[in-house]
């Protein structure tokens, strides 16, 4: 039984790879991606506070991205490439253009400056909700499908300093070239004085119970190969 | 109350410093890394506390990065802002 969820895990991953490839040489236009909550986007972008769009390691969140495109507004990407890694971006296989402005967490404090100016200038920040890119100080402890999980707090410290609302948000493939971008829930958190992580764990929390929410309607969809929470502490 | 004793002592009680007092801090030492040590998420909080408390904005990194270095270099910009 075993063997069986990691075939079709392994299966399902394979062929999101695989249309991430297609629609990097052949454009975005090869997938259908539905989203049903386009109005209630565009009531989050015209509050002109910015948008924090989190999501995770779930369905193909590159190649559905781009139906975010009504939004009509830049788009930064927090991501760290490390070196040797052989994962492209979509828009690598083909000849395009990166559709996004990078934003380097190893840069210059981390890139919070960056992500706040981008916020503070009615743009677009995406994150990933589920994976540490700093030190341990920037992760929260919260349950997850029935362990301890350390998320990270940044996002949720940031939309505190700007008043960005944060989405959450995963893709889903529904089979075919179909996909599924969901709007799992908007986190508003306020504005809130001093350093202590524990602050934010309510927010990390949401964003687990979502998290978690669609695994559960999707557990073939959720494409974490290796421990990216290990506590280094408990080493 | 001038604005660098000011700074330095919001900087400790809304960073929870407890364990300095504003005569600790040196005013030419990094703010991050060495010096106060403060680390990327306490820039979120210094951003928010210097609008807070002087009204004053920090835009972007263009402005960030060189106001961010040192508390004279953080009351620099603030004089440069306007606020007094």
């Amino acid at each position: 039984m075993h063997l069986w969820h990691c075939y079709r895990l392994i299966l399902t991953f394979g062929q999101v790879l695989i249309d991430r490839a297609v629609v990097g040489i052949l454009g975005t236009d090869y997938l259908k991606v539905r989203l049903d909550d386009r109005e209630a986007l565009l009531k989050l972008r015209n509050e002109n506070e910015g948008l924090l769009l989190m999501t995770a390691h779930v369905g193909n969140w590159q190649a559905t991205m781009a139906a975010l495109d009504f939004l009509d507004s830049p788009v930064h990407l927090l991501m760290v490439r490390e070196a040797g890694d052989i994962d492209r971006l979509y828009h690598e296989h083909g000849e395009g253009e990166c559709p996004y402005r990078i934003i380097d967490p190893s840069g210059y404090l981390g890139g919070t400056l960056e992500m706040m100016g981008a916020l503070k200038k009615g743009e677009i920040v995406c994150v990933m909700g589920d994976r540490l890119l700093g030190s341990d100080r920037s992760g929260v402890s919260v349950d997850f499908l029935g362990g301890e999980v350390s998320l990270p707090f940044s996002a949720y410290k940031i939309a505190s300093a700007t008043g960005a609302p944060i989405v959450i948000f995963f893709t889903c493939k529904e089979g075919g070239d179909r996909y599924r971008l969901e709007l799992a829930r908007v986190i508003r958190v306020p504005q809130l004085v001093g350093r202590k992580a524990e602050l934010f764990t309510p927010y990390a929390a949401e964003f687990a119970a979502a998290l978690e929410d669609f695994c559960q309607r999707n557990p073939y969809q959720y494409f974490n190969f290796f421990d990216m929470w290990l506590n280094t502490n408990d080493e | 109350m001038d604005i660098k004793e000011k700074l330095k002592k919001v900087i400790i009680e809304d960073l929870n410093l407890e364990d300095l007092t504003p005569e600790d801090i040196d005013d030419d030492a990094p703010l991050f890394g060495e010096g106060l040590e403060l680390d990327s998420l306490d820039a979120v909080e210094l951003v928010v506390l210097i609008q807070r408390h002087f009204g004053v904005e920090i835009e972007n990194m263009e402005e960030g990065k060189p106001a961010l270095q040192s508390i004279n270099t953080l009351v620099a910009y603030i004089e440069s802002r306007g606020q007094k």
